[in-house]
């Protein structure tokens, strides 16, 4: 019987994430014909400890001799899992948020990666920002989301596409410390900016809280990544202004078949479909395929790997497939805006793709991240 | 703290023969992974650097300036009891009274892939042979060079143009993480898993003498020609060549995708480069060639020596 891993982080502002990660790729594979296949899953914590990575691969590798590993971590845990995998000779798939930025795009054969790409998100909107006329521009984040680079990524393309970064202003991560009122200063002494927003899960719904408090009906432009567009959040968001827009990497709106099979499908097993149940949902089309390769060049992992790099499939967020440059999966993305709800809270409205997703991927690879580093190891999300 | 944090860090000692290892020995010492280096046969600059660097910190340091001084090395081990040790170029076979320290705690980083190129100076043999990516072997060692179970290969791809300089310093980067990734794995791992190399696949490259250096202008392609000058810059300062009857290295060339009707190794034309015949009717434009009168472009050469 063929067996694959997954390893499940927890977080406490997404309760459900190893839930939702674990029901997407059950449905996902029983979905594609494929309900035989063993799932043996291993808990990582919030993906902070080097060694509960480690052992709970391990495991999965040597002790359930599993045929792929799939997970939920960024890239720097990924390294960590390298040469275990490469030891092992077997796949892993990681499921990433893409906040973050790898110092160095190492590709290996054993390892990629199937991103949401939120800094590749922030990217657009920093770029759209320009584009819609914003010469200056505040970056406005957390202690949390603030500890990731795509941080880095929002500030240096609204730069290279003529922007000023006027002020950052990055708040607590507890209720009391959280707030906005900095921002009253910033907009006084640099008028006309847009804020360049980086918040997930909770913090979204606090940083519209505070924006509607303090800047109801001022219509400041608020531009927002992917994270700040998980829909099951902002249905908890009060509605705060209505100048917000940016990128989403997938909505219950997306109008196509396979996107409403995956949702029908997440709901008849009991989940409500969000970004985690999609990630690992979209990974069992990318599962199968590893394993059908495996069969066919006899576990070489470089021959995989190469044909892996130009297999492309249709998920719910549209077409999706590898750069081979850097084994990391590109999807479409949606420009959005924010509008209300009856009872005055947040919903989606989608507003036509994105254009330029891999020209902008291959900016943002080829910049140089200098000296910025990012001090957190724990998956994105997973606090 | 959760329980698995409390696992005290290993302690490795690391024996290099050089510059090679100094980004992995910078990075794991920043990890706090080292507590030993061993030099061998390092120039007395290098040596003194990096006692230099040791004696302010708690990590052993040791020269070993030749064969015969490595049987301290049983003793300077066993002082220090590292959990395991790392070979990074170190030039020395390690004798098997040393290995006795520990089945399984000497682990060797190879620049290249293993079963394929074993032997001193596989980045001249992955360049020479054109190959298109090469990689960083680790595996546990035994009392042969290069022949230990391996752990895995690490692909590291070729650039084209790249020369045995740029490749080096690549794999010398590519190296410190790797070898952070397998501090991490001892770290972490409750078995290292490894395999037997499969002695079909092997070869031993011996270390380049003058007849793998030379270019050999009635049987080399044009391609085979810039590969070997590639591989042999900065080393041997150039691949070593015969040209107007007089012994030349040729430092830097590319390929000129260019008819002829010369004889191979004599000179088409000069204009900015050297423009010299292949057998396969390319032609090689050399930049930059070493000659008795000194290193000097092509420019030069064709203004010392009327053509």
């Amino acid at each position: 019987m063929q067996t694959i891993g997954i390893l499940l982080p927890r977080s406490t502002y997404y309760e459900t994430i190893g839930f939702d990660l674990y029901e997407g790729l059950r449905s996902g594979l029983k979905h594609l014909g494929r309900a035989d296949i063993r799932i043996v899953s291993e808990n990582i914590g919030f993906g902070a400890d080097k060694q509960q990575c480690y052992r709970s691969a391990e495991k999965l590798l040597l002790e359930e001799n599993v045929d792929l590993v799939i997970a939920y971590i960024g890239h720097r845990t990924a390294q960590l899992l390298r040469p275990l995998f490469l030891a092992a000779n077997k796949m892993l798939i990681v499921l990433d948020a893409g906040a973050n930025l790898p110092h160095e795009w190492s590709v290996c054969p054993n390892i990629f990666y199937h991103s949401l790409h939120n800094a590749l998100g922030a990217w657009h909107i920093a770029k759209e920002a320009a584009d819609n006329g914003y010469k200056n521009a505040g970056m406005v984040t957390g202690y949390y989301d603030g500890g990731y680079l795509h941080t880095y990524s929002i500030c240096k393309s609204f730069e290279i596409a003529g922007g000023t970064i006027c002020f950052n202003h990055a708040t607590g991560y507890k209720a009391a410390d959280f707030t906005m009122e900095p921002l009253i200063n910033h907009l006084e002494q640099y008028p006309d900016s847009a804020l360049l927003s980086l918040f997930s899960g909770d913090y979204v719904q606090w940083y519209f809280e505070g924006i509607k408090n303090l800047f109801e009906n001022k219509n400041i432009p608020i531009y927002l990544p992917p994270f700040a567009f998980e829909e099951t959040m902002l249905a908890k968001a009060v509605y705060p202004s209505n100048n917000i827009k940016g990128i989403a990497a997938w909505s219950k709106k997306i109008d196509t078949e396979v996107n409403t099979t995956f949702i029908e499908t997440i709901t008849e097993a009991g989940r409500i479909p969000n970004l985690f149940s999609l990630l690992s949902w979209e990974s069992a089309t990318i599962a199968l395929k590893v394993l059908e390769l495996t069969e066919t060049h006899k576990k070489n992992a470089t021959k995989i790997a190469t044909d892996l790099q130009s297999f492309k499939f249709e998920s719910p967020r549209g077409s999706i497939y590898f750069d081979s440059k850097t084994n990391i999966s590109i999807s479409p993305f949606y420009k959005a805006t924010i509008i209300p709800t009856d009872d005055g809270m947040c919903e989606i409205q989608l507003e036509g793709e994105a254009t330029d997703v891999f020209e902008n991927y291959v900016k943002l690879t080829d910049e140089e991240l200098n000296n910025s580093t990012s001090a957190w190891y724990n998956s994105y999300v997973c606090i | 703290m959760s329980a698995y944090n409390m696992e005290k860090q290993k302690k490795i000692i690391v024996l290099c023969g050089g510059k090679f290892a100094f980004k992995t020995l910078q990075l794991l010492a920043y990890e706090k992974f080292i507590s030993g280096i061993g030099i061998g046969n390092g120039s007395e600059t290098i040596t003194e650097a990096l006692e230099r660097e040791t004696e302010n910190s708690n990590i052993e340091f040791k020269s070993f300036p030749n064969q015969k001084s490595i049987s301290e090395m049983k003793n300077w081990i066993e002082s220090i009891q590292p959990d395991y040790i790392f070979c990074i170029s170190f030039p020395f076979l390690i004798p098997e009274s040393v290995l006795a320290y520990g089945t399984d705690k000497f682990i060797n980083f190879h620049p290249a892939p293993l079963p394929q190129y074993r032997g001193a100076m596989p980045i001249f043999e992955v360049l020479k042979n054109q190959e298109n990516e090469t990689a960083i072997c680790v595996h546990f060692m035994n009392t042969k060079f290069d022949e230990g179970p391996i752990i895995f290969n690490d692909t590291v791809l070729i650039n084209p143009g790249d020369t045995y300089g740029k490749l080096t310093v690549r794999l010398s980067e590519r190296m410190a993480q790797v070898a952070l990734n397998v501090a991490n794995m001892i770290q972490f791992a409750s078995k290292i898993p490894s395999q037997p190399q499969d002695e079909m696949l092997s070869y031993y490259y011996e270390k380049p003498t003058l007849a793998d250096t030379y270019i050999n202008w009635k049987r080399m392609t044009g391609s085979q020609i810039i590969a070997l000058i590639n591989a042999c810059n900065p080393w041997n300062t150039g691949a070593d060549a015969t040209l107007l009857g007089e012994q030349i290295k040729i430092i830097s060339a590319s390929l000129l995708h260019s008819k002829h009707n010369n004889q191979p190794g004599t000179i088409v034309s000069m204009t900015d480069t050297l423009n010299i015949a292949c057998e396969d009717n390319q032609q090689i434009a050399i930049e930059i060639l070493s000659t008795d009168q000194g290193i000097m472009t092509a420019q030069h050469f064709g203004s010392l020596k009327p053509i």
